[in-house]
């Protein structure tokens, strides 16, 4: 599958680009060993807390630089509560849909975003940092989606079993033995989870 | 402006003469190779001259020379069938990690059926040391596979001091060479260097598609691994296009009839590309080795803080096609696996940009290029939050 033509302007003329100068906020997602990583940065009014200022730098392929575009673009002048309700399905739509195997930069992107609205809660007192649990972890496969069909890995009921005893998180994961994405299932899971400091060590069985 | 092609190792553009000699097969002499009757008769001395020019082009005899229907389908001819006719002498194989993906996953299919594999490794610059062969070979060492020129980097291997090694052994060891990245691009004589089983491609040398040969040595043994009717040759069975076979003959007639100039040409421009990148843009690094101990037609450069798909991306949307060893551009989301073994971390493999030339590129197109891929690579910097912009 092709680019859609809005996912090509947004990747030649990315709006909303750079660094701002003292945000409220920033937040960072993904790493550069997986080939994409975003930071969103973010001034808040401090009354009606609607985002006034959003900005992205994206290290990451086209559809990583377009969806940092548009979903600066669509976070933009909206209350954070508006924000929060932005799913990767409805940024991806307003690019004019993505490639399945493309799918996840529409989720990172997201997911930056909902990272520093929270950072901006917790900071200015609006909502409690989150006790980690075994949802935790759930909540992260969530957010891996099988990139043959670009649908989440929960959804798709791909995920067999979560465990988490003693800070090892095992996940069994029921994926063809000669699957070609096998390994980027694996290396995205490890990669979600690893950033936690309650986790200690990640297994992931397939 | 045309499009400027720098993917020839991917496939390249079929010279317009290949097309033209390709035409007659299609239309007029559209049979098979028949005896006993005249249009066959004809078909069977045009092929028997094509199957010529291709043995002078490597100092081989035509008997050697087997057409197959491409380089994946002669490596496959020639691992299965070496294998298949040899395994009673032994069961242990050799490859090295970098390896064209033909070998490597020959490899893997024998070693799942019983077969014992010694991978070696490579250095820094994709060189894989005669010394780690000699190390590696057993007393059931049956076949050593390699590829002449890195189809990533384009490092050229020592098949010659592989060969000497070879033959020190105690018992006698094949050399499969995989010839498809290096054959009409660097000078190749079958007996010169002492291999024993060999695949070369068309489409990567201005040919067709389709089609490609296989040259195993007199004395070889070969068995078949692809049954059916011998309509051209006895391992490549059913048909094979014989306009592809004539194109095929057509572009290495092309080749050889002005090598040297041609391989001077490409290697110029090779210098010129890696001069002009290094000298304009900062924070690059060269994958794989600098000078001779590159095959002429290839160039591959990482450049910092910025990711291959969106800089191929950019270069296409200025009409400029090249390749990249992201994961983001790859099938499978993997960093590119020869990039990793050389050492490379994965943001390198990500970054690299791979540019293969041919004869038909121009010095213009080269100082186009580079300075197209300054913007590009300054813009996406400024993009990036790795990077950190200099004063």
């Amino acid at each position: 599958m092709q680019y859609s033509q809005k996912v090509l302007d947004h990747f030649m003329k990315p709006h909303n680009v750079g660094k701002l100068e003292n945000p409220d906020v920033e937040a960072t997602e993904g790493s550069p060993a997986c080939g994409d990583q975003v930071t969103i940065y973010m001034n808040v009014n401090e009354k009606t807390h609607k985002i006034e200022e959003i900005t992205f730098q994206s290290y990451g392929c086209a559809s990583n630089i377009a969806t940092g575009s548009i979903i600066t673009d669509l976070a933009k002048g909206k209350t954070l509560e508006e924000a929060k309700k932005i799913s990767w399905k409805e940024a991806a739509e307003a690019l004019d849909g993505l490639p399945p195997v493309k799918m996840h930069c529409s989720v990172l992107a997201v997911d930056t975003l909902q990272k520093a609205i929270k950072n901006y809660e917790i900071s200015h007192g609006l909502a409690e940092k989150e006790s980690f649990s075994k949802q935790t972890i759930i909540n992260e496969l969530k957010k891996i989606l099988y990139p043959k069909v670009g649908e989440s890995i929960v959804t798709l009921k791909m995920v067999k079993y979560v465990g988490f005893e003693d800070g090892v998180a095992i996940i069994d994961v029921d994926i063809p033995k000669f699957d070609e994405h096998r390994d980027n299932v694996a290396d995205e899971i490890k990669e979600h989870l690893e950033k936690y400091p309650e986790i200690k060590d990640v297994k992931v069985t397939m | 402006m045309e499009r400027i092609y720098f993917n020839n190792c991917l496939t390249s553009k079929p010279a317009p003469e290949v097309i033209e000699a390709m035409l007659p097969y299609l239309t007029d002499k559209f049979q098979l190779p028949e005896n006993f009757v005249i249009s066959g008769g004809i078909i069977n001395a045009d092929l028997a001259n094509f199957r010529k020019i291709i043995a002078d082009s490597m100092s081989a005899e035509p008997s050697e020379i087997h057409f197959t229907t491409g380089g994946t389908s002669a490596n496959n001819l020639a691992i299965k069938g070496f294998i298949s006719e040899n395994a009673n002498q032994g069961t242990h194989l050799i490859v090295s990690v970098i390896d064209y993906p033909d070998l490597l996953t020959n490899a893997a299919f024998f070693e799942k059926s019983g077969f014992d594999v010694t991978y070696l490794d490579t250095d820094e610059e994709g060189y894989v040391n005669p010394e780690e062969l000699r190390e590696a070979i057993q007393d059931d060492t049956i076949l050593f596979m390699t590829t002449m020129a890195n189809h990533t980097v384009g490092t050229l291997q020592p098949l010659k001091e592989y060969r000497k090694i070879l033959d020190e052994a105690n018992h006698k060891i094949a050399m499969h060479v995989d010839a498809c990245e290096a054959y009409g691009r660097y000078p190749l004589d079958v007996n010169d260097l002492g291999i024993d089983i060999m695949s070369i491609s068309a489409h990567k040398i201005h040919g067709p598609k389709g089609v490609g040969a296989m040259y195993v040595r007199k004395g070889i043994k070969i068995g078949p691994t692809k049954h059916g009717i011998n309509r051209l040759d006895e391992f490549e069975t059913g048909g094979i296009s014989t306009a592809a076979i004539a194109g095929f003959a057509k572009a290495v007639e092309l080749i050889f009839s002005n090598f040297d100039q041609y391989f001077q040409h490409i290697k110029d421009l090779q210098k010129h590309l890696l001069d002009k990148i290094e000298s304009t843009i900062s924070h690059t690094l060269l994958n794989g080795p600098r000078g001779d101990k590159r095959v002429p037609h290839n160039m591959n450069i990482s450049f910092d803080y910025i990711e291959g798909e969106a800089i191929i991306m950019m270069l296409d949307m200025v009409g400029i096609s090249a390749a990249t060893g992201s994961a983001c551009a790859s099938k499978g989301l993997k960093a590119n696996y020869v990039m990793m073994a050389l050492g490379r971390n994965h943001e390198q493999s990500h970054s690299s940009i791979k540019f293969t030339l041919s004869r038909y590129n121009t010095k213009d197109e080269i100082d186009y290029t580079v300075e197209k891929l300054a913007e590009i690579v300054r813009n996406l910097r400024r993009l990036s939050p790795l990077y950190k912009e200099e004063n």
